[in-house]
């Protein structure tokens, strides 16, 4: 039995179409024919009981009626029906193949390079170690650290003593931002590691990796190819939202590996859920010690009539005068859109070199960088840059922040963006409102909370 | 519950008389979606073509639904424009659609154009054929076009001396009606109108 190496470190723990396979079909069915190649149809056709027929997405687990089309199809010549959930990673018919890797699993590397110098606080000691206690008894472990604590370094030690057994790890997040900020932090740290890092627009890699980085989405092409998975912001929209996301980290999880949740806003039923089935490690301090930046409301009647009749209003213009004199670099939320983009032209006679970025910007990842670098002041973003971003000295605005949009953890981590570093440890965190809602006041009261020491929930 | 077809915003339907009589129309996008595309009345005429009306000026909006419709084979996309179109051909006959080379329908697994009509509730008849590339030798794509004819008759397909219709998506230089439309006008027919989604800016 020859087993070509190139297609099983491509395949291995990948659900994949095969129309899109990046071998010469021969190749594929000699791998078929040997059963070291699993061939699964796109879509599964149950009857319900009504004698109604029930679609399931072999790729993206997707099941909603509402989020399937039948067509009369000329491939198949003859009804036929795709998934519109995962489209846009190929489309997934009745009538396409999904192939899966069912030989010898290759073996991974067991000679790793933890280069990370930095020290761990007592806090993050303990989280960490347990973490791996959790990791190597295959029970789900709930990373429960203020914005700041030094999240990723607590999954360094954990990361490592899994990939010197041998193991393949993942870490994935909701949010594309999360892995572009996480990825080169991981690179410096494991040098040695092969490490993949998927996102919508990254390109395919061919070979094998130890160490995947990835969207959540990504995980629709995965099946059973990890020994542990870190759900980094696991609270984080489309997460929460999407069921199928959730199946898909379940997917592409072993059997029994364990899935571990980091974030610093855990919904109640996450907290409830880890609590019983698993453990939770909390840390309230942020890694440099100092407090949590508390918000300061400032209200802004009237703001968005006045943005829309081209005036900013005084309050908003002397606040970011302010930051152009100190040179501190700064964020400015808003609740939407069409907002921000009718506020941009105001800011930038403040300072041409504001830029806007939302979630469907491209230029999103540069600007950041740029931001960092200090060749443009400030951006005005939604709520895309609640979370993962890092940049010292920042200073933070938020433009509306009664609006529903902003809930409580989100204005917890939009607030977690500032003093982040040792030599900046505070700055200003202010929501501009026209009213204070039961948001910004829970917000508040859980920054407080923390502050001093964090008593129980 | 219904969702954009493009942005997959929960579509708020309000109960209304005309809902519930059913005379409304169903909705598939959302406003916002729907305001990003720019209506075009384009009207071109020449010497083959009597006349050709492009419904839709190609813009970034527009880009993108070809590139989900037909590149992502979102036949579901199909729906988006069924009540403008069906508007600009309920009233004509002889409705013919510009084909695809049998192969590559098959492989995108339908006919875009047909698809547009199927859900425009419009009756065409399809009476044309593409013919093989590899027929026409080694030739420069540009000689091809200029030279043989991209279309033939299907077999036993008769052409009255009456007005016909072609169906495109996208009207970019023309070529491609003006041989079909060459095609008709030589079997009999009397004249020939076409009409497109979209009008391409051929500076693009
Ligand atoms: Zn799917
Ligand atoms: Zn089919
Ligand atoms: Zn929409």
């Amino acid at each position: 039995m020859v087993i070509d190496f190139a297609v099983q470190s491509f395949l291995t723990g990948r659900l994949w179409l095969r129309e899109h396979i990046p071998f010469n079909s021969n190749i594929i069915d000699a791998h078929i024919a040997t059963g070291n190649i699993k061939v699964i149809p796109g879509i599964k056709k149950e009857k319900s009981f009504l004698y109604k027929t029930i679609f399931q997405c072999n790729r993206c687990q997707n099941n909603t009626p509402s989020r399937f089309t039948v067509f009369d199809c000329a491939k198949c010549e003859g009804p036929c029906v795709y998934c519109r959930h995962c489209l846009k990673m190929g489309r997934v018919s009745y009538c396409t193949t999904l192939i899966a890797w069912n030989g010898p699993e290759p073996a991974f590397p067991k000679s790793h390079l933890l280069a990370w110098e930095g020290k761990l606080t007592p806090l993050q000691q303990i989280a960490s170690h347990e973490l791996f206690e959790s990791t190597i008894r295959n029970r789900p472990h709930l990373i429960h650290a203020v914005c700041g604590a030094g999240k990723t370094e607590i999954l360094f030690k954990p990361i490592y003593k899994m990939l010197l057994k041998g193991k393949r790890v993942c870490i994935a997040a909701p949010r594309v931002d999360v892995i572009l900020e996480l990825e080169p932090r991981l690179r410096v740290a494991f040098p040695t590691t092969k490490i993949a890092a998927l996102y919508g627009g990254a390109i395919v890699e061919n070979e094998l990796s130890q160490l995947i980085l990835a969207t959540t989405h990504q995980l629709y092409r995965f099946q059973e190819a990890f020994d542990v998975i870190f759900v980094d912001e696991a609270d984080a929209f489309p997460y929460t939202a999407d069921e199928t996301l959730r199946r898909a980290v379940k997917k592409a999880a072993k059997e029994n590996a364990p899935i571990h949740s980091v974030t610093a806003t855990p919904s109640k039923k996450l907290l409830y859920q880890m609590r019983r089935e698993g453990s939770v490690s909390t840390i309230n301090r942020r890694f440099h010690g100092y407090s949590l930046p508390v918000p300061r409301y400032e209200s802004l009647w009237n703001y968005s009539a006045k943005i829309k009749k081209k005036k900013l209003p005084m309050k908003l213009i002397k606040w970011t005068e302010q930051r152009l004199i100190k040179e501190e670099p700064f964020l400015i939320f808003f609740h939407n859109i069409i907002l921000m983009e009718e506020a941009e032209p105001l800011f930038k006679t403040l300072d041409r070199r504001i830029k806007s970025v939302h979630a469907s910007n491209e230029n999103r990842k540069e600007f950041v960088q740029k931001l960092r670098d200090k060749e443009i002041p400030g951006l005005l973003t939604t709520t895309i840059l609640e979370r993962g971003i890092t940049i010292p000295n920042v200073q933070v605005a938020v433009v509306g922040a009664e609006h529903g949009i902003f809930t409580s953890g989100a204005l917890v981590q939009i607030g977690g963006r500032v003093g982040r570093s040792s030599v900046y440890p505070s700055g200003d965190f202010v929501l501009f409102h026209h009213g204070i809602s039961h948001a910004m006041d829970d917000a508040k009261r859980e920054i407080l909370r923390l502050n001093k020491g964090g008593a129980s929930l | 519950m219904t969702e954009c077809l493009l942005c997959d915003v929960e579509l708020l339907t309000k109960p209304s008389w005309k809902t519930l009589l059913a005379l409304d129309d169903e909705m598939v996008l959302c406003r916002e979606c729907l305001s990003e595309f720019k209506l075009s009345n384009q009207q071109i005429e020449n010497p083959t073509l009597k006349k050709v009306t492009s419904l839709y000026e190609y813009n970034d909006a527009m880009r993108d639904y070809l590139h989900q419709y037909k590149f992502l084979q979102d036949i579901a996309l199909a729906k988006v424009f069924k009540y403008e179109l069906h508007n600009v051909l309920k009233s004509k006959t002889n409705i013919i659609p510009i084909p695809m080379h049998p192969n590559r329908k098959v492989k995108r697994t339908f006919s875009h154009v047909e698809e547009l009509l199927k859900c425009a509730r419009i009756s065409y008849s399809d009476v044309l054929e593409k013919k093989d590339d590899e027929t026409m030798g080694k030739k420069s794509k540009i000689e091809r076009l200029a030279l043989a004819p991209l279309f033939r008759l299907k077999p036993e397909v008769v052409i009255k001396n009456e007005s016909y219709m072609l169906i495109d998506d996208i009207y970019t230089t023309g070529t491609t009606l003006r041989h079909a439309a060459a095609l008709l006008i030589e079997a009999g027919a009397r004249e020939v109108e076409a009409v497109t989604l979209i009008r391409a800016r051929l500076n693009d």
